[in-house]
């Protein structure tokens, strides 16, 4: 018998254990959106900020208020893909003390106090620091559904496929407008729950206006194979929501929840959350 | 008249080599009139006994190239050469110079050479003397022992087999060896089959006198193995000489260039360099096809268990496209034609290999200093720039952005960006745009824009994440030209290459200096480019010592300190997986150096593996220890050094202790090459503060260039 070498970017990043099939809350709940007839909305927020106890409370407004799953960030000390507003909140929690372990707790609140998903999104240095199989099993246990990796793309990630397969939790890549064909197929295939598809080639910071890039990123994904495409990076109004979530299955919201959050505090995040969410 | 030769007459008729042929055996007819053979036999034994020749001509390295320098006053192809008043001093200057045989043309009417010539030039040089004529008879081979010759010439054109065997056979007898020419296949079957030890290819065709360089790579291959060959005429410049040696040539004979470039002595050392460089190129591609591993080969993306992407899918396709252009670049002649004017007519590469006696006598070793802060912008810095400035205008960006610590690499991009006209923006920690002033305002006058960065701890690292933040938004017309061998794939390898030459030059400028390989290389790493650099060229050199000297700021026992791979952990950061300085939940911990350019919490993923498959060995050196060196070496040298490769020469001069205290006296014979990856004109206001030669409170030096 001869054993053949695959030859397609997929076959040769993704193993076999990671395309089987199975349950996941986050695209459960992001069919269940689809079946109401509007976009899945997810909100991010960075654990620690500007204090762990007032970021569960911010997490806590705003899974009450309209998000459908919610991104707890761990503050990094290098954030490469964040812009301003996030990196300032970032370090302010690390400032504050904050420790990778409070994010679990974070997470666990949000699995109490509400009916969102959480999901962690993580610079992966900190998630390698804390072992990656650790990392997933704490995650796992703290209730979260799965990690968003900005800065961790499928062809190193070859421990996150087998801690995310045996703890069950969902794998979020991210898709660029200038991601190949090629590599956009692999990534879908390498993704679980949803994919991340990244609106415009920048960090992360309010836009006045979704790129046109943001449509053409959503349908290239999808050309790939891709089912469940939500959008991120410059999202800050209803508007916006409504725009993106004609042609995308979810709108992620980042930089203005941080930055209703410095500026009014949790209440702030509950309100804007409610309004993203067209629910006044 | 006797026939030395069989060659049929109207074979030879009207040819130059003839009609000199025809001159010499009318003057070899009174000469043996004056001076009977039995005399000259007689002369023989009073003289001192011959060098070997064979072993200079070999070299004290199987990488050496060595020189035949010649004593030529005239020739037939171009007349008069040079005045050579004084054919003594002239071969002294070769001796000096490194060469391993001179030579002496001794035929009268087309050369204007003489035996007094060979008198003289015997009795001022120590190394072998190669008496060269025209030899159509056995009396020339005694005259020539008799005069102290070591070697003589047999042309292979102008002799039949039996001829030639029965002269090569009397010139052994006499303890001499011969240097028999060839200039065809045929002649060279010839040299081989009459056991020739030394076998030269003269390029210039003796009949016409015309020169074919490429002559000898065509030969090349049909040269016996065990001989030692030599690549005689046309050898001009530098370049003919790596020409040759590139087809394995082990010594080139030359006069000319050496007598007309006005400075013998340096010719001849440029020339052994090149060669040996040259040699060594050829040796490994050898080895490479022949054999499994070598350090030296090592393309990336991983370097061992690290090295890597981890990036945002955003850079992937413009990483991917780096790294195509570079892949493809490397092996297109145009490119490398570009890089290497660039690096020779304006960086001006090669930089040198200094000896610093003074220094060295403080240190208890030798120490040789590889010049990188001769290069333009006074460091090496350059050579990566150049490079990717290249590759930047092939992928058609009209942008370069960087970061910088020290301020070297972004005043070279500024420099490149410049040269090539496109825009530029250097990304600076506002820290290091207090201590390195003069730097910022050099990359303003060069035209670029200075970000200073606020965020994170303001040096280096956070930099690094503002030049990314910029290049995810700009990647359509900007190229980021990242400053160290750190980084994604295609980065750690990609810079490296561009900074090989420093460890090439250095090898083969240490053996043509030195004749033999150094004991220790010593550099200074942050993020380890020039070290990566140098450290290649000797990678596979199992015997030479590799050591990295890393940033120990206040000591390796306090926090405040950049020894990433003394004390560090495996991790991910800017890209790569490698050593970093970070705390239990894998935050980047701030690292802290008297020099900017070593203030980096991460180190090339490269130096990570070096330093866990135990090639290369990296210690810390405190901001005290480096900032004594930076003095040492200004006071014994007159070199102002960089606060950063006074790191290495810190580190060298641990290395002497160490071996004085094993070996004693004996220490004194220990090499150790260290890259002077900078000049210190930039560091004058921190040297000054430490040293306290400008009062604390007045710090108008560290200020005046804004």
């Amino acid at each position: 018998m001869t054993v053949m070498q695959p030859t397609d970017l997929a076959s040769r990043i993704i193993p076999q254990e990671a395309l089987v099939p199975r349950e996941s809350r986050l695209a459960d709940r992001i069919q269940q959106c689809k079946a109401e007839g509007r976009p899945a909305l997810i909100g991010y927020l960075p654990a620690g900020f500007p204090t762990v106890e007032e970021s569960i409370e911010a997490a806590v407004e705003l899974g009450n208020n309209g998000a459908d799953i919610i991104e707890i960030g761990i503050p990094y000390s290098d954030p490469v893909m964040d812009g301003a507003v996030i990196q300032h909140a970032t370090t302010t929690a690390l400032g504050n003390g904050f420790r990778v372990a409070d994010a679990f707790t974070v997470v666990q609140a949000i699995v109490t106090r509400t009916n969102s998903v959480p999901i962690v999104m993580t610079y992966w240095n900190p998630v390698m620091q804390r072992g990656v199989d650790r990392f997933a099993q704490e995650l796992a246990e703290a209730g979260g559904a799965g990690i968003i990796t900005p800065d961790l793309i499928p062809d190193e990630a070859a421990d996150w496929f087998a801690a995310s397969v045996k703890y069950g939790l969902d794998r979020i890549f991210l898709v660029a407008p200038s991601s190949t064909r090629e590599r956009m197929e692999m990534t879908v295939q390498a993704s679980s729950g949803f994919i991340y598809a990244v609106s415009v080639m920048g960090v992360t910071g309010a836009r006045d206006s979704v790129s046109d890039a943001a449509r053409s990123v959503v349908e290239r994904t999808r050309a790939a194979g891709g089912t469940n495409v939500c959008v991120g990076l410059g999202v800050s109004k209803r508007a916006h929501v409504e725009e993106i979530g004609a042609y995308a299955d979810g709108v992620i919201v980042g930089t203005a929840l941080v930055k209703a959050l410095a500026d009014g505090g949790p209440r702030a995040v509950g309100e804007l959350a409610a309004e993203l969410a067209g629910r006044n | 008249m006797t026939q030395q030769h069989a060659f049929p007459a109207e074979e030879r008729t009207g040819t130059v080599l003839d009609q000199i042929i025809d001159g010499v055996r009318e003057d070899l007819a009174e000469r043996k009139k004056l001076v009977f053979l039995d005399d000259l036999k007689q002369k023989v034994t009073t003289v001192a006994a011959p060098r070997d020749a064979v072993a200079a001509l070999r070299g004290p390295h199987p990488d050496s190239l060595e020189v035949i320098a010649e004593v030529k006053r005239s020739s037939p192809s171009k007349g008069e050469l040079a005045t050579i008043t004084d054919p003594a001093v002239l071969a002294a200057a070769y001796e000096r110079g490194g060469a391993a045989v001179v030579s002496v043309l001794t035929e009268a009417r087309r050369f204007n050479g003489s035996l007094q010539d060979l008198d003289a030039v015997r009795a001022a040089v120590s190394i072998p003397v190669l008496r060269k004529d025209f030899t159509v008879d056995e009396y020339q081979i005694w005259e020539a022992r008799a005069h102290g010759a070591d070697l003589v010439l047999l042309i292979v054109a102008a002799l039949d087999d039996d001829t030639l065997q029965r002269f090569l056979e009397l010139t052994r007898s006499l303890g001499m060896e011969a240097l028999v020419e060839a200039h065809t296949a045929e002649e060279i079957e010839r040299a081989k089959n009459v056991g020739a030890r030394i076998v030269g290819v003269n390029t210039r065709n003796l009949k016409t006198l015309e020169v074919d360089p490429d002559l000898f790579g065509r030969l090349a291959q049909l040269l016996p193995q065990d001989a030692v060959t030599v690549a005689e005429s046309g050898v001009t410049s530098p370049d003919h000489v790596e020409l040759y040696a590139s087809h394995g040539a082990d010594a080139v004979l030359t006069g000319e260039a050496l007598v007309r470039a006005g400075d013998p002595m340096g010719t001849v050392s440029v020339f052994r360099s090149v060669g040996a460089a040259a040699r060594a190129a050829l040796r490994s591609e050898g080895e490479a096809a022949a054999q499994g591993h070598k350090w030296a080969n090592a393309p990336g993306p991983y370097f061992g268990d690290f090295g890597g992407r981890w990036m945002p899918e955003s850079l992937i396709a413009a990483l991917d496209q780096v790294e195509e252009t570079f892949e493809k670049s490397r092996a297109d002649e145009e490119f490398l034609e570009d890089f290497r004017r660039l690096s020779r007519d304006y960086a001006n590469r090669p930089s040198l290999l200094t000896e610093a006696k003074r220094f060295s006598e403080a240190a208890g070793c030798r120490v040789l200093l590889k010049r990188e802060d001769l290069n333009h912008t006074g460091s090496h810095k350059i050579n990566n720039v150049l490079g990717q400035a290249l590759l930047a205008k092939r992928m058609g960006k009209t942008r370069l952005i960087a970061e910088t610590g020290a301020g070297q690499h972004g005043v070279a991009t500024a420099t490149a960006a410049a040269l090539m006209g496109m825009e530029c923006v250097v990304y600076m920690g506002a820290e290091d745009t207090e201590r390195q002033a003069l730097n910022v305002a050099r990359m303003e006058l060069l035209g670029a824009r200075v970000v200073a960065v606020q965020n994170g701890s303001r040096t280096l690292k956070d930099a690094i994440n503002e030049a990314l933040r910029d290049w995810v938004a700009s990647v359509d017309t900007t190229h980021y030209l990242l400053g160290t061998a750190a980084g994604p794939h295609p980065f750690p390898a990609m810079v490296r290459w561009f900074h090989q030459a420093i460890g090439e030059e250095a090898r083969a400028q240490c053996l043509a200096q030195v004749g033999r390989l150094p004991d220790a290389v010593a550099a200074c790493v942050g993020g380890g480019s020039n070290a990566i650099g140098i450290f290649h060229g000797f990678l596979d050199d199992e015997d030479v010592a590799l050591w990295g000297f890393e940033a120990g700021g206040d000591g390796i026992d306090t926090p405040r300190h950049a020894a990433t791979i003394s004390l560090g952990r495996p991790g991910v950061l800017h890209g790569a997986k490698t050593f970093l300085m970070q705390d239990e939940d894998g935050q980047t911990i701030e690292s802290h150096s008297v020099s900017a350019g070593l203030d980096y919490p991460a180190v090339g993923p490269e130096h990570a593996y070096l330093s866990a498959a135990g090639r290369a060995t990296y210690q810390a050196i405190t901001d005290t220890e480096a900032m004594d060196a930076f003095r040492l070496l200004s006071r014994t040298e007159g070199i102002i050094p960089a606060i950063e490769s006074s790191h290495a020469l810190a580190g060298a001069l641990k290395l002497g202790q160490n071996w004085s205290q094993e070996l004693g006296e004996a220490a004194r014979e220990k090499v150790v090459v260290v890259c002077l990856s900078g000049r210190g004109d930039k560091d004058v206001a921190t040297a000054a503060k430490w040293f306290g030669l400008v009062d604390q409170d007045h710090e108008e030096i560290g200020q005046e260039a804004h």
